[in-house]
């Protein structure tokens, strides 16, 4: 055996092995070996190898009080059953003895922060072998190796510390022994992507117990051959990720709790909702010619829909990172976000107020066709005299530079039967977002019909008294 | 009754009411989720993705099985709600958007809509939910 030497240069390593250590919780056996050592220690190059678990350390005076250690921890489950701890002189481990120099590391992390997309807080490693920056610099980064996957994690601890998704795909990855370290080095990842790489159990996943993991890809290993079925398979992957939401980019069904104090599961849900038939075909109605004049009609046409005292506001949704969007620019100006907008003054101005004042902006809104086959409509409150409703929907932008452009909006109405019968809208708040990719491909997979009105009809009379029927007494005399 | 006012006030006591009450409901819904049910009239009614949940015990069965909520609120608008259609019983439309992750589910964008109406009292005025409406953005892939 080696002397420890003096001037502070390494002394001898030693391997410490657990034998049916993979049984155990990694960090309950970790804590529970520390607490019964007389000397403190860190744990080098963690791994399982078959059943047993094994790290290293160095220091002769750090091994023999682990040796100490042996039968003096005892299994949680039975008590009887006591723990042994073999330690004997070894190599340096791996990560060590092939430790990557300085400008290697730095060359490394220049690497990665290319890799580095900060605003998804993701890190893609595809194929990190050959990329043409480590190529170029002559350093070999073959993630399998116990040493650059120690790199690789040291750095990104030190510069990704809120480090979300880990991309490791296409490594030629066939085990994980250098993931078991990444609870402690990358603790905040949820996202991890392992397809296409040589894992040829499931087993594997087990060296990173203890990782909150939300998504995992795991296609494209052999491991995923090993499953009879994918029930199967999504189990023994949810054994290891208990709190697992997507495999494989599908959604994984909630789990089902015992514990009935805390719920995981939503409610289903559900298209549009009228209350009843009447009101259902009221409000269509409704809808069908406010957006034929509001498309394809001089929207003017819209300020008999207005009572005379009506208000309308428009809203854009606020990132603080990206306070104006130019998607929505058209829109900016008059939108009355209060989680952006904190001016009382402004406030009431940007509250259209009055039909004429709010036709005028209607009017001057870019020109619109709306998916009628989109809509979603939530008829949410009505008395004798109210009737609430929200509409949510697609629409594109059908000229100028914007054309083609599709938005998504939710407009809430609420109308009140007016003398002479039409359905009269006393208020009217407009949100309008930017589709998402499905919205946007989804849209007008139906032909829109063409327009024939120009103007608001008015309520039959049987409408109006649909209208005074489906709500709460006291009646009122129109 | 309440005195006639102007415009500008009608709409500057709607603005306090919905900031000040947007705040109360989404502190409340994430972190005291069993005092929720203050909040709504008796008779209060909720659309939730199209489902009606009606009357205060309904919302309090609905709000225990509903799993913890993180909300996350980047639109607020409201307006004053014309007499006409409230017969003078002062009443306000609040709109919001943002996100909300439920425990063990993903994130998803919502929109949701209140008519509060004002309960006043010599001291003060309380406002409460009277309808509720909510919808996630992606409802129709959940």
């Amino acid at each position: 055996m080696q002397e420890n030497t003096q001037d502070g240069t390494p002394g001898s390593w030693f391997r410490v092995t657990i034998p049916c250590g993979i049984q155990y919780d990694r960090t309950w056996l970790m804590n529970s070996i520390q607490s019964h050592c007389s000397v403190p220690f860190t744990p080098v190059d963690f791994h399982f190898m078959h059943n047993g678990a094994r790290f290293f350390v160095q220091e002769a005076s750090t091994a023999s009080a682990l040796m100490d250690v042996s039968y003096k921890i005892c299994d949680e489950e039975s008590r009887k059953v006591c723990i042994p701890v073999f330690v004997s002189p070894s190599a340096a481990p791996y990560s060590v003895r092939d430790k990557l120099k300085p400008e290697e590391m730095e060359q490394l992390k220049l690497t990665l922060s290319k890799r580095f997309d900060v605003s998804q807080q993701a890190l893609d490693l595809r194929r990190l072998r050959v990329d043409p920056d480590l190529l170029g610099h002559d350093i070999d980064i073959i993630l399998n190796r116990r040493n650059c996957m120690a790199a690789t994690l040291q750095i990104i601890k030190k510069n990704f510390p809120e480090l979300l998704s880990l991309n490791l795909s296409s490594n030629k990855l066939y085990q994980l022994d250098g993931l078991s370290d990444i609870i402690q080095m990358a603790p905040t990842v949820k996202i991890l992507n392992l397809s296409k790489n040589e894992l040829k159990s499931a087993w594997e996943l087990s060296k990173m117990q203890g990782l909150k993991l939300e998504e995992l890809w795991l296609q494209g290993n052999p491991l995923c051959g090993t499953f009879p079925d994918r029930s199967t398979y999504v189990r023994a992957i949810r054994e290891c990720f208990p709190k697992l939401l997507r495999l494989d980019g599908q959604e994984l069904p909630s789990p089902v709790t015992v514990d009935v104090d805390t719920p995981c599961v939503l409610k289903p849900c559900k298209g549009s909702y009228f209350g009843c038939d009447e009101l259902k075909s009221l409000v269509l109605q409704f809808l069908q010619q406010y957006y034929l004049i509001h498309d394809c009609g001089d929207r003017q046409g819209l300020v008999g829909a207005y009572h005379e005292q009506a208000c309308f506001s428009l809203t854009i949704p606020f990132h603080p990172e990206d306070p104006a969007p130019s998607s929505l620019c058209k829109y900016f100006k008059d939108s009355r976000n209060m989680k952006k907008l904190t001016d009382p003054h402004l406030r009431v101005q940007l509250l259209k107020h009055t039909n004429r004042v709010i036709v005028h902006t209607l009017c001057v809104l870019p020109k619109t066709q709306h998916d009628f086959i989109s809509f979603v409509v939530d008829t949410w409150s009505q008395t004798e005299t109210m009737l609430c409703f929200s509409v949510s929907g697609v629409f594109k932008e059908v000229e100028g530079s914007s054309q083609d452009c599709v938005r998504a909006f939710t407009r809430t109405f609420i109308a009140t039967p007016a003398s002479y019968s039409s359905l009269c809208i006393v208020n009217d708040e407009l949100f309008v977002r930017d589709a998402s990719p499905s919205e946007t491909q989804s849209v007008f997979s139906i032909p829109v019909p063409t327009p024939t009105s120009s103007s608001m009809h008015t309520l039959s009379q049987e409408q109006q008294d649909i209208m005074q029927a489906s709500s709460t007494p006291p009646e009122v005399n129109l | 009754m309440a005195m006639p006012m102007d415009f500008k006030t009608y709409v500057d006591q709607a603005c306090k009411a919905a900031e000040e009450f947007v705040n109360i409901y989404y502190e409340t819904m994430d972190k005291r989720r069993q005092a929720l049910t203050r909040l709504y009239l008796d008779k209060a009614t909720l659309i939730w993705n199209g489902n009606v949940v009606t009357g205060l015990e309904a919302l309090a069965n609905f709000f225990d099985t509903l799993p913890s909520s993180e909300f996350q609120v980047n639109m607020l608008d409201c307006q004053p709600v014309h007499e006409q259609a409230t017969q003078a019983q002062t009443t306000v439309l609040v709109v919001t958007s943002g996100t909300v992750k439920f425990d063990g589910n993903r994130q998803h964008y919502f929109n949701q809509s209140f008519l509060l109406t004002a309960q006043s009292t010599p001291n003060n005025t309380v406002w409460k939910i009277a309808s509720d409406c909510f919808r996630f953005q992606d409802w129709a892939s959940s």
